[in-house]
């Protein structure tokens, strides 16, 4: 004989896998919507190409696709959105607000979604960005590791660059680390586009 | 034994009826059956961790940093978190009345791995407040400096918005600096100065100063210490391997103005040789570690008169100077006849513990009274009441008929100061004696300006002492009021105190020593306090002045023993040090905020306390400490600086971005979710096993759950 086992010793580990089931789900929903996404927002870029600036990804979308960003050495092509809100970065890469009227851009991505490609990238690699009103080619000049708590970016109006930027370490466990990876390119000095071209 | 039906009853004996399975669980629950078996260990494990497992994915609980007490440098690199313990401390005070100025320098290598970001701690003595600091970071450097609070804002907005590295100085804690650095670069030096005002403890003739050093790991002084300074924990491991040859030099400047009977270090072994001030103190041991607070004690050599000295220090543009006054020994004074009156707040706030220790204060005062004092004794809560018409001699029946009053007070009604405090002003006088008025309240009252004010206005030559009871008087109205009525404050913080603290009250106020004290400068002079205190026996008393010209001879004169007195003393010139400038000032800021009890125009005193505070560098309620990188900013490496591209440097009136969250850490979250699933389901099918082990084939509702 013994004691039947309290009710809690089922519930308890039963709510706990439907916890973690949930929670699977939840977390495995987060590279699934940055890959839909990003083919949703493709076909909204095509739409703005053609003529249809407020073209929306998908009708209650709050953002729109801007440009088209490539690094075709590293078969990278991502649009990126408009508004740097923690909602669209979960779609795609963003331009920091502001930055698009200039020519200074500030471009984010999630290291694990989008952004994982800039850990490959190295000194001289091109990067091509295109706008519905033009493509230019960008070299690759500095890669920093920077602290988000004491260096903010500086935004030169005048000067072209761009700045991709995104959290470090890449592998980090932690989603909420301080560190930033930011990638440095500006436009190629001659103004012929490399061989590479595989845009525009 | 039958109980008392209720509805838990009830309940079972409905479950009864309802479900018979139900019933029979609860029977053997009952009654305790002798095969029942315990329940086993694993069972209990498994279902310990079932229960955290699902309080941590309910919650997802982040785990905080644990706030750890070490202090130093604690570098953060992506590495993990390394600790620094200084490989020097130098530690510099100087002394000057009831104030220490120190300057504490450490110096840290950042021995990592790679560059780093460092957090520094430093413990402060209590009451302490860094006005000055300065980093060195390997040429870097990280200055304080004191500006308006909205000034301080600005800069600070300016500096992060210019790229500039820049932290508003925050004392998030009242016993502990702290600040963060950024970028230390691997081996690079480092060197920390702060500067703060510590105060100095005076009690029962000794005075004493406490600084913790306790950077490693805590040592227990051994007799704990007597003052309430509480020893600064530090962290067990801080401790670092090869780095345990750390210098601490402490070199103290007492320049108390006074012959010193006796000089003291509590926990250290120090060398003291005289200097033209005073003395020098410094550490006999070169290889002492900062495990333990450094205490210093010293106690003034006191004659049969009151003493003066002046010292005084030049900055170039005025002369500040200090008169230090030391009362006559307590052997020296022959008791003066006086009139005490005490009034007694028997408001509704003082029930309980209060009364009790207001009861005990008052019968002690009872007790101290001499055969030539008179007495009298005023209650009030919502009403006032006089014991005596008019203040009666300290004679046997009318001992006895104020214990009984005041065993017959009771606490209750509200807290009307003012006329009991007029009651008292306005008792007739008493030829020749002084009215002493010893103010008892756990002071919880509004109006403070007010009384304050009616207390100058109408106490005349009488003088106000005040006693607080509880653990929330109002501070700063006791003190005030007894700084107005030339009296002092005693505060009773819990019974045990009461004999200690007012026995300490009535043996000074029965030795009055000097009275109406007067200075003469011999030439114009801005002095603090205002209102020059009585000289109390056992009380030495410094006044702060500044001074168009080196004084030549002050003359202090005064009562004494009913009779006038006079002294004069030449002054030390250029003993004093720069801190007398700094003190002058922190004087005349609270004078100036005093004077808004009289009617001052607020924002007309505000812009002159600012304007002393910015211009002697004082960290006050208009002022913070603003540290800005003043290093010339880091050149971009070769190549990128004539393309303009590092994105990290300042340019010009150039528009910024901060950064936001680039990591969603779904990775993680997708490993925790499946584990935490593998680890609930592995729970779930290990129960049948162990069930059927040691069941009979009898159902429970467990197994209605196997997959």
């Amino acid at each position: 004989m013994s004691t039947p086992r309290h009710w809690l010793y089922a519930a308890v580990p039963f709510t706990a896998a439907f916890f973690s089931l949930f929670w699977l789900s939840q977390s495995l929903w987060i590279p699934v919507k940055a890959e839909l996404a990003q083919w949703l927002i493709e076909r909204s870029w095509q739409a703005s190409l053609q003529g249809n600036p407020q073209s929306r990804p998908w009708p209650w979308a709050d953002t729109r696709a801007v440009a088209v960003m490539a690094v075709p050495d590293y078969g990278i092509r991502q649009v990126v959105l408009q508004g740097n809100s923690g909602r669209n970065l979960a779609f795609g890469p963003v331009f920091t607000e502001g930055t698009l009227n200039g020519k200074d851009w500030v471009i984010s991505g999630h290291r694990d979604t989008h952004f994982g490609f800039l850990k490959k990238l190295k000194k001289g690699d091109l990067i091509s960005i295109e706008t519905p009103k033009a493509s230019r080619w960008f070299e690759v000049r500095a890669l920093d590791i920077v602290d988000s708590r004491h260096e903010v970016l500086v935004i030169e109006p005048g000067l072209e660059r761009i700045s991709l930027v995104t959290c470090y370490p890449f592998n980090s466990p932690d989603a909420g680390g301080p560190w930033r990876y930011v990638v440095t390119a500006i436009p190629l000095k001659n103004t012929l586009k490399p061989r590479l071209t595989s845009s525009g | 034994m039958p109980s008392q039906p209720s509805i838990r009853d009830q309940l079972e004996a409905d479950a009864w009826k309802n479900h018979t399975r139900f019933a029979q669980n609860l029977l053997r629950r009952r009654s305790s059956h002798p095969d029942r078996k315990p329940l086993r260990w694993e069972d209990r494990a498994l279902l310990l961790i079932s229960i955290i497992l699902l309080l941590l994915l309910i919650l997802r609980v982040e785990s905080a940093r644990a706030d750890d007490p070490f202090f130093g440098l604690e570098f953060q690199d992506p590495a993990g978190i390394h600790r620094s313990l200084a490989l020097d401390t130098d530690i510099q005070v100087k002394i000057t009345g009831l104030v220490a100025r120190v300057e504490a320098t450490q110096v840290f290598t950042n021995n990592g791995p790679q560059w780093a970001e460092a957090t520094y701690r430093f413990p402060l003595p209590v009451g302490a407040s860094v006005d000055q600091m300065r980093i060195d970071a390997g040429g870097r450097i990280i200055e304080g400096v004191i500006e308006e609070k909205k000034e301080a804002l600005r800069q600070y907005q300016q500096a992060k918005t210019g790229g500039i590295t820049a932290s508003l100085v925050e004392q998030q804690r009242a016993n502990q600096f702290q600040t963060r650095l950024a970028n230390i670069g691997f081996g690079e030096t480092v060197s920390v100065t702060l500067g703060f005002f510590a105060p100095v403890d005076y009690r029962d003739g000794l005075f004493s100063l406490q600084i913790p050093l306790t950077f490693s790991p805590r040592w227990e002084p051994e007799p704990s210490p007597a003052s309430n300074i509480t020893l600064m924990e530090s962290h067990p491991a801080a401790r670092i391997p090869g780095q345990d040859d750390h210098y601490l030099t402490v070199d103290v400047e007492l320049d108390s103005g006074m012959q010193l009977a006796s000089i003291e270090s509590r926990f250290h072994d120090v060398e003291i040789h005289p200097s033209p001030g005073g003395y020098r103190v410094f550490l006999a041991d070169p290889d002492t570690r900062m495990d333990r607070v450094f205490e210093l004690n010293w106690a003034p050599e006191l004659g049969t008169l009151p003493e003066a000295t002046v010292s005084t220090f030049d900055d170039g543009d005025s002369i500040y100077a200090l008169l230090m006054l030391a009362p006559p020994l307590m052997e020296a004074i022959a008791p003066q006849p006086r009139e005490v009156v005490f009034i007694i707040d028997t408001s509704g706030s003082m029930s309980g513990t209060s009364m009790e220790q207001a009861r005990a204060a008052l019968k002690s005062g009872l007790e101290h009274l001499g055969p030539d004092d008179r007495f009298n004794l005023i209650r009030f809560s919502s009403d006032s009441e006089k014991l005596f018409r008019e203040s009666e001699p300290a004679y046997p029946e009318f001992l006895q008929k104020a214990t009984d009053f005041i065993e017959g007070l009771s606490a209750d009604g509200g807290t009307v100061m003012a006329p009991a405090l007029r009651m008292a002003m306005s008792l007739p006088e008493q030829d020749g004696l002084l009215r002493q008025i010893v103010f008892v309240t756990d002071g919880s009252i509004g109006n403070e300006s007010e009384l304050l004010l009616k207390i100058a206005e109408d106490l005349r030559d009488s003088r106000l002492f005040t006693v607080s009871i509880g653990s929330a008087p109002n501070a700063w109205f006791m003190r005030k009021s007894a700084e107005i009525g030339r009296g002092s404050h005693t505060h009773i913080g819990h019974v045990g105190e009461v004999e200690q603290r007012i026995g300490g009250l009535w043996s000074r106020i029965e030795n009055p020593a000097v009275q109406n004290i007067c200075i003469d400068w011999g030439m114009d002079a801005e002095f603090y306090p205002e209102i020059i205190p009585d000289l109390y026996a056992g009380e030495p008393l410094w006044v702060h002045a500044r001074l168009p010209a080196e004084p030549r001879d002050v003359t202090v004169c005064g009562e004494l023993d009913g009779r006038y007195w006079e002294m004069h003393t030449r002054a030390v010139t250029a003993a004093g040090s720069s801190s007398l400038a700094s003190l002058w000032a922190r004087d005349k800021i609270e004078a100036l905020e005093d004077s808004l009890i009289f009617g001052a125009e607020p924002d007309a005193i505000r812009h002159e306390a600012l304007g002393v505070a910015l211009e002697y560098g004082l960290l006050t309620r208009y002022t913070s400490l603003i540290a800005v990188d003043k290093t010339p900013r880091r050149t971009p490496s070769e190549g990128l600086a004539s393309e303009n591209i590092a994105s990290l440097l300042p340019a010009g009136n150039a528009l910024s971005s901060g950064f936001s969250g680039t990591a969603t850490g779904w990775k993680t979250q997708v490993l925790l979710s499946i584990l935490s699933f593998f680890a609930a389901t592995g729970m779930l099918l290990y129960i049948p096993p162990s069930r059927a082990a040691n069941t009979g084939g009898d159902r429970s509702p467990m197994t209605a759950l196997q997959p």
